[in-house]
């Protein structure tokens, strides 16, 4: 059985043939059942995200498979395989693997280490591990890129600091705050960035949300996006007296926040922090704000600073990432490996076991004369005998460092002992997905 | 016997700084688990100091220090178990490492005067040496915010930014550590003050207790102690001295309590020597 993967993602298709080939916006459960129809697909997953849209199968014919998949895309989002051919990657195997472990590890994101993917990857197998049409392989493969995307995050920084404006200053306001529950916040002016930190905040839990512009209607229907409360210009000073956090991005080309109006709050409010997100330019605060103890502010290049930053950290954290990444690779390629040698210890234990039965059935006469409990315990100890015979040939077997040599080996040992594996009626855990097991089902 | 709890205690440090550093979770855990051996470590050795002088081992200011040790490692290891926070580690281990070492290179002799063998001088003594512990953590939180401080307020976001907690955890801990240790520092003085006035009836001949004053450098220490722990207090509820200024408190009062813990009592002071 083989691992095989064909795709788009963002490094090789542009934006809107990746939206022609979207399977999230439509039932994702629904392109994983319609898969299960086509035969060469024992076992499938389909991940799709606004980067990438890939489909993961077991298949004991890649080539077929890769045919039948192509038929597919073009069947289901009605696109003529000219149209995408040119831009799809194909995988195998250890290839294949590797390529979903970068991707759950969050080093093939547009944006590296961006967290979202992990989550992303687990609903993609969730999908389809509830139709029943993830079986053994895809479900180790998968849960095994579980694993190598959690590694990634515990052991290195490469999920580390916000990588947009919003998600910054958002950060910063927890590591001045701690917890962001009940914090008051004022939203002075409105604007594409004030209106993304501010859901973000409402999403950590802040309590009040005040928002004042000098038009009214603008604060009234950002106040509408973020559950929020509007409030005339006139009462912006009065708001910022009790607020914890000021988000302001006004057109105003004078400041519209001085040394005096907080110096007086400052008095009165004692010594709580105030934050002070600016993102307006010209800038709506007077740098001397930023001089009063207790006062935190940020204008739009400072988090720009710290965006930055975070990116050239997580860049310098791929390489710790793809170590592990291609430890885990290796591990779980020996693993395969191990699975792949499987046939043919099935069929030499088999053999050996075949031989004490009818030796134990050929000494039957000679046998009877002995107690059930004395039989009972030959029976147990030619077993045992056998199994110690056993035992190292088959770890041998399971770890041969390289897929050429465990052939060379399982030929060696098929000729010798004339094995035929291929033929042995114990079923090995790759054949025996559930889906085969259906359709086995279905014939009977 | 104190050398295998310094021992360990050095070795949970270099994890603690490692586990800082790479931010290796694994690390972390191995940290708290060495620290939790050494505490256990220190504990016997506490135990066996206890049955053979038949009393928790701190008259003799070497002992004392290992006692306010081991009360420190207990109470940064439960201020760590409840909130799940390591960061402080770094800092906590080298103050428990330095210290530790001074009832290494001098044992010293547990005290024979049995003006001492009275309950409120126990009471005295422990809570003292918890009030010490708890303004030793309460330092390490006050240090902590102010480098966590630095970086926001300057806008260099980097080795502490990411490694410390935020700066109102630090600053809520750190006013929890000093409510605490001014409470028990508190009771200490008081059942110290008592505790003198009844001893001197019983033992008028003692020079000790006849030292007992306030132009005892030691005496006149502890109660600045006091007052600067306690205008830590006033400051924060009534000034608004949260943050920064109640970190530098915190800083400046364990300062003042080392003094008076390390060179004047092993140096200066006549009243508190009964060994």
């Amino acid at each position: 059985m083989h691992l095989f993967l064909l795709g788009v993602s963002h490094r090789t298709a542009p934006l809107d043939l990746r939206e022609r080939l979207d399977f999230s916006s439509r039932d994702l459960g629904e392109a994983v059942e319609a898969l299960a129809m086509r035969p060469s697909a024992a076992e499938s997953v389909v991940l799709s995200t606004c980067n990438r849209s890939e489909i993961y199968v077991a298949s004991d014919d890649p080539a077929r498979a890769r045919e039948e998949l192509v038929i597919f895309l073009s069947e289901y989002h009605q696109l003529p395989p000219e149209t995408f051919l040119p831009h799809l990657f194909v995988k195998e195997d250890a290839a294949a693997a590797g390529h979903l472990f970068r991707v759950a590890a969050g080093l093939d994101s547009l944006v590296v280490g961006e967290p979202q993917i992990l989550g992303q990857v687990k609903d993609a197998f969730q999908t389809a591990a509830e139709r029943r049409a993830a079986g053994p392989l895809l479900s180790k493969v998968f849960n095994w890129s579980f694993n190598v995307g959690k590694r990634v995050r515990s052991e290195t920084a490469l999920g580390e600091g916000a990588v947009s404006i919003s998600f910054a200053a958002v950060a910063l306001a927890r590591k001045i705050f701690g917890r962001l529950q009940g914090r008051r916040v004022l939203v002075i002016g409105s604007g594409d960035i004030s209106t993304l930190t501010a859901q973000h905040l409402r999403s950590q839990g802040v309590g009040d949300i005040v928002i004042t512009s000098r038009t009214l209607a603008h604060a009234e229907a950002l106040a509408a996006a973020v559950a929020g409360r509007a409030v005339p210009w006139e009462e912006m000073a009065t708001a910022l007296q009790t607020t914890d956090i000021v988000l302001t991005a006004t057109g105003s080309q004078r400041p519209i926040i001085t040394r005096q109006h907080l110096q007086g709050q400052a008095g009165r409010r004692r010594n709580d922090p105030l934050f002070i997100i600016d993102v307006a330019v010209p800038r709506d605060v007077e740098v001397s704000v930023g001089e009063i103890e207790q006062v935190f502010l940020y204008n739009v290049d400072d988090l720009q600073g710290i965006v930055d930053e975070n990116l050239s950290r997580r860049t310098a954290e791929v390489d710790r990432a793809e170590a592990i990444v291609a430890e885990e690779l290796s591990r779980f390629s020996s693993w395969r490996r191990s699975r792949g040698a499987i046939p043919t210890v099935v069929a030499l234990r088999q053999r050996f076991d075949d031989i004490r039965r009818a030796e134990l059935q050929r000494l039957d006469a000679k046998l009877a004369g002995l107690p059930p409990e004395v039989r009972a315990r030959v029976d147990e100890v030619t077993r045992l005998v056998v199994e110690k015979l056993l035992l190292e040939p088959t770890e041998q077997l399971k770890a041969l460092p390289d897929e050429e040599t465990q052939v060379v080996y399982t030929d060696a040992i098929n000729r010798v002992f004339r094995l035929r594996p291929d033929d042995s009626s114990a079923p090995t855990p790759d054949l025996s997905s559930p889906k085969a097991a259906d359709r086995r089902t279905g014939d009977e | 016997m104190n050398l295998l709890p310094l021992v360990l205690y050095a070795g949970a440090g270099v994890l603690y700084a490692f586990h800082f550093a790479r931010r290796h979770p694994s690390a972390g855990r191995s940290a708290t688990t060495l620290l939790l051996f050494a505490a256990l470590a220190h504990t016997f050795v506490i135990g066996m100091q206890t049955m053979e002088v038949r009393h928790v081992p701190f008259a003799n200011p070497s002992r004392a220090v290992s006692t306010f040790v081991w009360l420190l490692a207990l109470s940064y290891l439960y201020l760590e178990l409840t909130t799940d926070e390591r960061a402080m580690g770094v800092f906590i281990l080298p103050v428990l490492v330095g210290l530790q070492v001074i009832p290494v290179v001098y044992p010293g002799m547990e005290y024979s005067d049995p003006v001492l063998d009275s309950p409120w001088f126990w009471v005295h003594v422990s809570s003292l040496l918890f009030a010490y512990a708890s303004f030793a953590l309460a330092a390490v939180l006050g240090l902590t915010y102010m480098l966590q401080f630095k970086e926001i307020k300057k806008k260099q976001l980097g080795y502490f930014y990411t490694r410390l907690p935020s700066l109102q955890i630090l600053d809520v801990m750190n006013a929890r550590a000093v409510t605490i240790g001014w409470s028990f520092l508190t009771v200490g003085v008081v059942v110290g003050v008592l505790w003198t006035a009844q001893a001197r009836l019983a033992s008028p001949d003692s020079p000790n207790l006849q030292a007992m004053a306030f132009n005892d450098p030691k005496i006149f220490v502890a109660l600045l102690t006091w007052c600067v722990y306690s205008f830590a207090l006033v400051s924060r509820r009534s000034m608004g001295w949260t943050g920064r200024r109640a970190a530098w408190l915190a800083a400046v009062g364990f300062g003042i309590v080392l003094l008076n813990f390390l060179p004047i009592n092993y140096f200066v002071t006549t009243s508190h020597t009964f060994y």
